[in-house]
């Protein structure tokens, strides 16, 4: 029932994939459309936009990088320094910062740059995280929503007329042909293509005693503010043919720590070292959609002729969609008590994302889970018919 | 005074939620149950649930998914897909449904609809009707989540769909369905004006003005729409805002 | 906690209310035995269908006797929901003129609509409200529930505590003491819905 791509393992149950006639999914023949991209102007095409931006007296930053501390965003400071921009850095904190997550924030401010970091309420951010996992199954949505406002909001209001984005994920990720093309991140963007699962800041109004001066951060500028400021954003994954890996190396190179053993459910070592709840993030997509994070990175991987899809397949097998015992050492019990959720709830709340067609179940339906807690996937062929 | 209710319409295919445009190009966009939980969160007036690759694939609807996401609705539930006999009915109310919308059976055995009013009563049988227009203008009754023609006049099969006994009539334009360009308001007067039940118009939402159209114009009872909550940043209570400043009574 | 039997009697799905019932702070028992009532600290008559089958499975389970016995003789209260609402009543005409369970006054008959209105009566409507009564404690007059049904009680006024505008004026809540029954479901009713189960549950003789 589940059709798998026949180049990369992308099953059809990823939200706003598609698939051609030859079976070959949007992600991959975005990637291939690389291939027709003229580089070398893309890249004069970053150098002019940029010296547009760029400050005449010094007296104001070049530009906004919003900025993790992972590989992606040590990659993108480097690449601004690198062609003389002199960027602000913004943090949007994260959920459950990591120790290491925290050495690779203070190396990006070492690599030579002015920082700024916001942190969101921490009693009000719990409520969110809980909130969001147990009504969208996604513990991580006040984090996709601070990422993008919290550096807009600064932008706006220090009069810093361009964001430099990363990738743009709805490139890689195979999204919707007119998203594809985007250079540019818009409010409609992120509402339709942010992962925010059709949640908005405003449906939390009024609940768990939530109020519009608690959310204060996650509020967009409105249309008019926006226009008037003259902020723009470019995704840097656009002027250059981005690779998450690359990146990883150019980071490392310059300071970034990685861990010396593959990330839980991962095929890495190198990203998502930042967040304790990241876990949970990940194995929600796993129960909803069939694939986790391992599946993400085998594919950029088989993309680039970095793997082959055997290959690919047979470490997806062993390692994606591990329930989340332990993310990046800490052990699950504890990131639920931040939240406030015990075991129990949290056992339920995974039941009910579960899509049960997916997944190999008893006779009464449920999910059937190994002594460790994983599910396996009713249908394990990745589209090999062999 | 009867408010006119807003309905946010799922659709389900297979494995999760999708987006169509006029019953084709099905794009994925995520899981039911968030959806649901979601608006359960934004307390809507009413949730209408439709598998749509139930009839087109023989499956009987998926009672266990049904049971686990009435669980999470606490507003009026109405759920269609794949309904092919009473039986079907009766267990869809049984795990929650407090409507159940038939449509491809009822078109082959309209006996159907009058077996269901009569042991659940009328307000549980919605008649779904898809039509499609011909070029000249012509529209005609169609089955199978759009694809089979069924040489019946949507007005006439409304009629005999409140003869025998439906509660409610849930109206759908195929080709305006997913293209936000509007309802096909003069099929919706054409329904209303005929039967005595209530009237939802469903298919081709794309802006305020469109709900308020098909309320002020089309005369529908109720708006079903779909692509204008899930993908934009409408939604159903400003929705209501709205109709409410063109004196349209929505409930607040 | 109170201890809430909902009655089953075959016709509908109980989840809904057994979950609203639960989500409002009480210990929900859905039941068809007779012996159920005399342990219980109130009951719900829910419903959703014809009033003669409902009267006649009633009638086969014995649930009819026990009801009048707890609730007329023990004092129980009660809150009927609908069909539920319905039956608590002396007559019903669909399907046949049947006996209620005359626990309120009144008839049941059919909508009829006036001008432009459709039957069922189907989607959100306000209340106005007619007596004091615990059960709209704290519910401001003019407050939408959700309405779904095409039959009505025609009851005594002393004993109306709420009506709605459709077909004329509709009887939407009527009892008197211990003895509430409402046409709308506030169990599909979200947070108005919730505040009068809440009442419910909480009133006290």
């Amino acid at each position: 029932m589940v059709q798998y791509c026949t180049r990369c393992l992308y099953p059809d149950t990823k939200p706003d994939l598609s698939f051609n006639t030859e079976g070959v999914c949007s992600a991959c023949t975005a990637f291939e459309a690389r291939d027709t991209v003229d580089w070398e102007a893309r890249r004069q095409e970053f150098l002019d936009t940029v010296a547009q931006y760029r400050s005449t007296d010094g007296g104001n930053y070049d530009c906004i990088v919003p900025v993790s501390g992972g590989k992606d965003s040590t990659y993108q400071v480097l690449r601004l320094l690198e062609v003389g921009m002199n960027p602000l850095c913004v943090t949007a904190t994260t959920d459950a910062l990591s120790e290491i997550g925290r050495r690779n924030i203070e190396n990006i401010k070492r690599l030579g740059v002015d920082y700024i970091e916001v942190t969101t309420n921490p009693v009000v951010r719990r409520k969110i995280n809980k909130l969001a996992l147990t009504q969208i199954g996604d513990i991580s949505w006040p984090e996709h929503v601070a990422i993008f406002t919290i550096p807009i909001r600064i932008a706006v209001q220090l009069g810093i007329r361009l964001i430099v984005w990363g990738e743009n994920p709805q490139n890689e990720y195979g999204g919707p042909a007119a998203a594809s093309g985007d250079k540019t991140l818009t409010r409609r963007w992120l509402e339709e293509f942010g992962g925010l699962l059709g949640l908005r800041v405003s449906d939390l109004l009024e609940i768990e005693g939530i109020e519009r001066r608690n959310l204060i951060q996650y509020t967009y500028p409105d249309d008019d503010a926006l226009q008037r400021s003259g902020v723009t954003g470019i995704f840097l994954g656009y002027y250059f043919p981005w690779d998450g890996w690359t990146n990883a190396l150019i980071a490392q190179a310059n300071g970034f720590e990685v861990l010396p053993t593959l990330v839980e459910g991962s095929l890495a070592n190198y990203e998502n070292l930042d967040n304790h709840q990241t876990g949970i993030h990940d194995y929600f997509k796993f129960l909803k959609f069939g694939f986790g994070r391992a599946t993400d990175i085998a594919n950029n991987h088989i993309r680039r002729g970095r793997l082959d899809r055997e290959d690919a397949v047979r470490m997806v097998r062993t390692q994606d969609g591990k329930f989340p015992s332990t993310c990046l050492g800490k052990p699950l019990e504890e990131t639920l008590a931040e939240i406030d959720m015990t075991i129990e709830e949290f056992h339920r709340v995974c039941d009910q994302f579960t899509n049960k067609r997916l997944f190999v179940v008893d006779s009464r339906g449920r999910p059937v889970r190994d002594a460790q807690g994983n599910l396996t996937l009713a249908d394990t062929s990745y589209g090999r018919t062999d | 005074m009867l408010k006119h209710r807003i309905m946010p319409t799922l659709l389900f295919k297979e494995v999760g939620l999708v987006k169509g445009i006029g019953f084709d190009s099905w794009r994925r966009v995520g899981t039911a149950m968030q959806a649901v939980k979601v608006y359960n969160m934004r307390q809507v007036d009413e949730l209408v649930f439709l598998d749509i690759a139930a009839t087109p694939s023989g499956a009987r609807p998926d009672f266990q998914q049904i049971d686990e996401l009435a669980d999470e609705c606490f507003m009026p539930l109405t759920v269609g897909g794949g309904v092919r006999t009473v039986e079907d009915i009766r267990e869809l109310l049984w795990v929650g449904a407090d409507k159940v919308a038939i449509n491809t059976a009822a078109v082959a055995d309209p006996g159907l609809i009058s077996d269901g009013a009569d042991m659940f009563g009328s307000q549980c049988i919605t008649l779904s009707i898809d039509f499609r227009r011909a070029p000249d203008g012509t529209a005609e009754v169609v089955t199978h989540c759009g694809k089979q023609p069924s040489g019946r006049d949507p007005v006439e099969w409304a009629r005999e769909a409140e003869s025998r006994g439906a509660g409610e009539i849930l109206l759908g334009s195929v080709e305006r369905d997913g293209t936000m360009g509007g309802y096909d308001i003069e099929m919706i007067r054409a329904v209303s004006d005929a039967v005595g039940i209530p009237v939802i118009a469903s298919g081709g939402a794309g802006s305020y003005e469109h709900l308020a159209d098909a309320i002020k114009e089309g005369g529908a009872d109720a708006v079903a729409a779909a692509s204008i909550f899930h993908f934009t940043e409408m939604t159903p209570r400003e929705a209501k805002r709205h109709l409410g400043e063109r004196g349209i009574p929505v409930r607040h | 906690m109170s201890d809430v039997a909902i009655i089953d009697y075959g016709l509908c799905n109980l989840d809904s209310i057994r979950r609203a019932i639960e989500e409002c702070g009480g210990a929900p028992l859905v039941t068809n035995d007779p012996g159920d009532l005399d342990t219980c600290d109130r009951i719900v008559l829910p419903g959703v269908g014809s009033f003669a089958r409902a009267m006649a499975n009633l009638r086969a389970a014995g649930l009819d006797e026990a009801l009048v016995r707890c609730v007329r003789d023990d004092g129980i209260p009660i809150l009927g929901i609908c069909l539920g609402m319905q039956l608590l009543a002396e007559h019903g005409t669909e399907g046949g003129d049947t006996e209620g369970l005359g626990l309120i006054g009144g008839r049941v008959e059919r909508l009829t609509p006036h001008a432009k209105e459709r039957v069922p009566h189907i989607g959100w409507n306000d209340l106005e409200l007619a007596a004091p009564s615990p059960l709209f404690d704290g519910i401001a007059p003019g407050t939408d529930f959700y309405f779904v049904h095409s039959h009505r009680l025609v009851g005594p006024e002393d004993e109306r505590l709420a009506t709605v505008d459709y077909c004329g004026t509709t009887v939407a809540a009527a009892g008197r003491d211990h003895i509430m029954a409402v046409q709308f479901h506030p169990e599909k009713s979200q947070t108005s819905g919730f505040h009068l189960l809440r009442n419910f549950l909480g009133y006290r003789c």
